[in-house]
């Protein structure tokens, strides 16, 4: 069932909404950029539809609200431990298509990989609901249909945000209440079916062909662009990497927490042991580990699609101006010449 | 060549006598360095047709136009009308029948009326700038108003971060932009960038502590560049949304005691910046006696004694909060001429009024 | 507290406390988990965290872990005694294939510390001396301070099934062997051996990734060698990517890998 509001019922909407969930948009903190006086767009809870930013993609993304950066485990006190708290109003969030695909991807690994389901990203995904918004296309940085990620299945509403207030769909029936007596409208959504940048993903299914590329030239590029920062990776709507971290409060050294906080393969030290060297030491082995993961690894792993959806945040918050998809074109030259020499009788690996 | 001209009349409008007798260079104020490009083709306009084809950068970020000659000066401040309404009254603001304050009508025909407040010099700042914490323009636009037209000297220099490009630190009164930054420890994830980066290009004042996996911070040094904030790839670190202020004062290059300038304020608001601005020529007015002489503002506190200089510049300055202001402040000159001060108590300079 | 949640930690008490060496301590303690040889556990200290320790022994009621210490972890398990505690979870990961190693001549190759991830199945092969029909133990240390077991080391070598060569990298020590574990790869009798054996190599990435290659040399097929992985982690359960190679976890698919697939696992 569709529906069209004007401001005014756009906002009763969500006060209706608010009465049982938890509202999360992306909503615009302004000031709080990198650089000055600009201004960062990412995850919080919402109350009016002014604060939420419909026309501009977040610069953090969706997967926030469900995996927080940081999130306690465990609380400790002197011989005595507990598990952390779960909230108990269910979550609505308001997330463009590729924000909700790249749930299927967190959900293979929290929810899946290993026959482990963790109890963290569960408890919060149970509860949360999705209203996908209309993103107009995107910008310049989404290649979302060259991932499949453009046409998300799980969600609830459908959301189409302009000055003249909300078009909705409605396509599970336990939101149906909230829209009543709104005005019905003929709306069903549109998903963006062509971006301006478009990706080909090099087919790296033979071992020999892999094993070159890691060794490739190509990597030591980024040993000199690359700071190993870490802004793609935590930008990424699909990265789930964390580290577990034992902290006591300052105060009182008795009692403390177990956290998990997000970790990045971009940054030194992710692969290093205690009192050993580093296996991934430079910038070019820790992009191409990323790269490979994003666009081989996880779909070799759990077969239905690649971990990249696209979404571009990762080449928008990158301070180098490194582009995923500038890179992944060149990885596709390099397995073209890889593959070439191969096929000529040339050097085999080991 | 015989010639008979006031060459003091000529700096105080702003044209610099030329080593070739008759000739002046044409000094035009771009408050913040900014202005519309369209401006070129006017300076280029006045070069070649009276000037000698050339154009220089001036040092405080003057369009200065060399080689005109001395019967020209009228025509060219005739021509120059446009700039000045459109750069000072329209884009700053500027009351240009006042001269420090005082009624005094402003011929539009007849070019820049007083040359001591100098054009406020400033980095690019924020406007581009990936380390700026500020609009530098902006603030030069709004200062202008309240120290020119007006015959008592000051160079003011604004630098959008304490990298301090602009050099407030050699200037009378310099200008340095920077932000208090506020830690949000659930978005920190502990990857010690910031820390990195404040070892590297501030001031060493971030650590990471394990215990806690927290950052923190010794505040008492943080200048407030905003190094922390660029590292930090997961939004932890950000500027507060209050620009604030170092205020370096007593700077200058020179013949006698060149020497860097020291904080005078520090975590000031703008409106504490403005308002200490209010007070320049009360001040200045005060140390000379009411005659403005050729002396810049870093003279003039040497002159009252830092503490005078404190009394009169913050008279009615209500701070902001954070504001911190020097007790005192301890100068360090480079003595060209060692013991340069010790001479006959006739040879002092007086500051404040000396009756008659 | 819930029971579905993996990352839930125990509290056990530890038994006894064993040095090895000055900085490799075995802890004992008590606890009745099912653990295949060569799986890991995580042992924590809360308010200092958790870290990744294979099962070096088990027994009726428990479990031995021996421990180097290099880190925050470690460092603070080192001022443990009898009768404190430690948090467990676990076991993880896949182990040894004992069934398929029974009844062959098995080839056991080490480096350091090394040697605790397999210490457990080759006292199974001591104790039960029907395990496997003989074992060939080469252990490698870079230096006197650095052995391991050397308790165990002296039981072994006087056993009638096992052939051991101990050696130290550089150093001289009597009754023991001067060089790397690699040297003496081509003294272990594969020629006798027909197709009956299996050979497990565990150590620090280098010896492991030239072992490897020197068995290839020595004729020994792939399918043949098996080796355990070292690797950061920090969840043990898939969740955290820390271990992750490729499209393989380590806490899921290792620690021990055939050869097969390990020989092409690159970080
Ligand atoms: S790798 Fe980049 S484009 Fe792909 S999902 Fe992550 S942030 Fe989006
Ligand atoms: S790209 Fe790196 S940080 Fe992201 S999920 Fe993969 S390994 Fe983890
Ligand atoms: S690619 Fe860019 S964002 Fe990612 S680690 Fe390198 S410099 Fe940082
Ligand atoms: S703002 Fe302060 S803490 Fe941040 S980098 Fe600069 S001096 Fe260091
Ligand atoms: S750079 Fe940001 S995320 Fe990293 S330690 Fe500093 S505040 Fe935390
Ligand atoms: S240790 Fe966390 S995924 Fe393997």
């Amino acid at each position: 069932m569709g529906y069209s509001l004007n401001p005014d019922q756009t906002a009763e909407l969500l006060n209706r909404l608010a009465e049982d969930y938890r509202i999360y948009a992306p909503k615009r903190f302004p000031k709080q950029g990198r650089y000055s006086d600009t201004d960062i767009i990412r995850y919080d809870r919402i109350q009016t539809p002014d604060e939420i930013v419909w026309d501009q993609k977040s610069d953090y993304p969706a997967k926030e609200v469900i995996s927080p950066i940081q999130q306690a485990l465990f609380y400790f006190t002197e011989d005595e431990y507990r598990e952390s708290k779960k909230a108990k109003k269910p979550v609505l969030l308001l997330a463009r298509p590729c924000d909700i695909t790249a749930q299927l991807v967190q959900e293979k690994i929290y929810a899946e990989n290993g026959g482990f389901k963790d109890l963290y990203y569960d408890r919060v995904h149970n509860k949360v609901k999705f209203a996908v918004m209309d993103c107009g296309g995107g910008d310049d940085t989404c290649f979302c249909v060259s991932m499949g990620s453009n046409k998300p299945e799980n969600y609830s509403l459908a959301f189409k945000f302009d000055e003249n207030g909300l078009k909705a769909e409605v396509s599970d029936d336990c939101f149906a209440d909230y829209f009543d007596g709104m005005p019905e409208d003929d709306f069903t959504p549109e998903f963006v079916e062509e971006n301006e940048l478009k990706v080909t993903i090099p087919d790296l299914s033979d071992r020999d062909v892999r094993l070159a590329l890691k060794s490739h030239p190509m990597w030591k590029e980024f040993d000199k662009r690359c700071i190993s920062c870490g802004s793609c990776t935590v930008a990424c709507s699909t990265c789930t990497c964390f580290t577990t971290r034992d902290i006591c409060y300052g105060d009182n050294p008795e009692v403390g927490e177990r956290r998990r906080v997000t970790a990045s393969c971009q940054v030194a030290g992710f692969d290093q042991m205690a009192g050993q060297r580093e296996i991934r030491s430079t910038a070019g082995d820790r992009m191409r580990y990323k790269i490979l993961h994003k666009f081989h690894d996880h779909k070799a792993r759990f077969g239905d699609r690649h971990m990249c959806v696209g979404c571009g945040r990762c080449t928008h918050m990158c301070p180098e101006f490194i582009s995923i998809s500038a890179t992944v074109n060149k990885m596709a030259d390099a397995v073209d010449e890889i593959k070439a020499s191969l096929a000529d009788g040339g050097n085999h690996v080991e | 060549m015989n010639h008979d001209i006031d060459v003091k009349k000529m700096r105080i409008n702003c044209f610099r006598q030329s080593k070739v007798p008759g000739e002046f260079m044409l000094q035009m104020r771009a408050p913040g360095g900014m202005v519309d490009a369209k401006y070129l083709s006017s300076i280029e306009h006045i070069s070649k047709t009276w000037g000698d084809g050339n154009f220089h950068f001036g040092t405080r970020q003057t369009f200065d136009i060399p080689g005109i000659k001395y019967e020209n000066i009228d025509a060219v401040n005739e021509y120059i009308e446009n700039y000045i309404t459109e750069v000072d009254e329209e884009l700053c603001d500027v009351d240009m029948d006042k001269v420090a304050g005082e009624p005094q009508e402003w011929d539009v025909k007849s070019g820049y009326p007083t040359i001591g407040a100098r054009n406020i010099t400033a980095c690019v700042g924020n406007y581009h700038c990936i380390c700026g914490n500020m609009n530098t323009y902006e603030l030069a636009r709004k200062i202008e108003p309240i120290i020119f037209p007006s015959h008592y000297h000051i160079k003011i220099n604004i630098s959008g971060c304490p990298n301090d490009c602009n050099k407030a630190h050699m200037c009378d009164f310099g200008i340095i932009g920077t932000a208090k930054m506020e830690y949000h420890p659930e978005r920190c994830i502990a990857c010690g960038a910031c820390v990195r980066n404040c070892e590297h290009g501030a001031t060493r004042v971030l650590s990471l502590n394990e215990d806690t996996g927290r950052v923190e911070k010794d505040p008492c040094c943080c200048v407030g560049c905003g190094e922390c904030v660029r590292a930090c790839p997961a939004g932890a670190w950000t500027r507060s949304e209050k620009k604030l202020y170092k205020i370096i004062i007593g700077g200058r290059t020179g013949r006698q005691t060149p020497r860097a300038g020291k904080m005078f304020l520090n975590w000031a608001s703008e409106d504490v910046v403005l308002n200490v601005l209010r007070n320049w020529q009360k001040f200045s007015a005060w140390v000379m006696d009411y005659k403005p002489e050729y002396l810049h503002g870093g003279h003039l506190i040497d002159r009252a004694g830092y503490k005078k200089f404190k009394e009169i510049i913050l008279d009615g300055v209500e701070l902001n909060p954070e504001c911190l202001v020097a007790e005192d402040i301890f100068w360090h000159e480079t003595e060209y001429r060692s013991n340069f001060n010790v001479k006959p108590l006739s040879m002092h300079h007086t500051a404040g009024p000396q009756g008659e | 507290m819930s029971n579905n949640n993996p990352l839930q930690p125990i509290p056990c008490e530890i038994l006894n406390v064993k040095k090895e060496s000055t900085h490799e301590w075995t802890f004992r303690v008590a606890s009745d988990a099912d653990v295949d040889h060569g799986q890991f556990m995580q042992l924590s200290i809360p308010k200092v965290g958790e870290v990744p320790i294979s099962v070096s022994g088990q027994g009726d009621g428990w479990l031995d872990f021996t421990i180097r210490s290099v880190g925050k972890v470690t460092n603070v398990i080192f001022e443990k005694e009898a009768g404190d505690t430690l948090f467990l979870r676990g076991p993880y990961g896949h182990g040894w294939p004992v069934d398929e190693f029974k009844g062959k001549h098995l080839v056991v190759i080490t480096g350091g510390t090394g040697l605790a991830p397999v210490r457990s199945m080759v006292n199974l092969c001591a104790d039960n001396p029907k395990t496997v029909k003989d074992l060939t133990l080469i252990s490698g240390f870079k230096n006197e301070d650095g052995i391991v077991f050397q308790n165990e080391l002296d039981k072994w070598k006087e056993h009638d099934h096992f052939s051991t060569t101990y050696a130290l990298d550089n150093d001289e020590k009597e009754g023991w062997s001067t060089g790397l574990v690699t040297t003496f790869v081509k003294d272990i009798p594969f020629d006798t051996f027909g197709d009956d054996y299996a050979v497990v190599v565990v150590g620090p990435p280098i010896m492991m990734k030239f072992t490897g290659l020197e068995l290839l040399k020595n004729g020994v097929p792939e399918e043949k060698i098996w080796m355990s992985f070292e690797r950061k982690m920090s969840c043990a359960i898939g969740k955290c990517g820390h271990c992750r190679i490729d499209e393989t976890y380590v806490c899921l698919d290792g620690p021990v890998f055939p050869y097969t697939k390990a020989r092409y696992l690159v970080d």
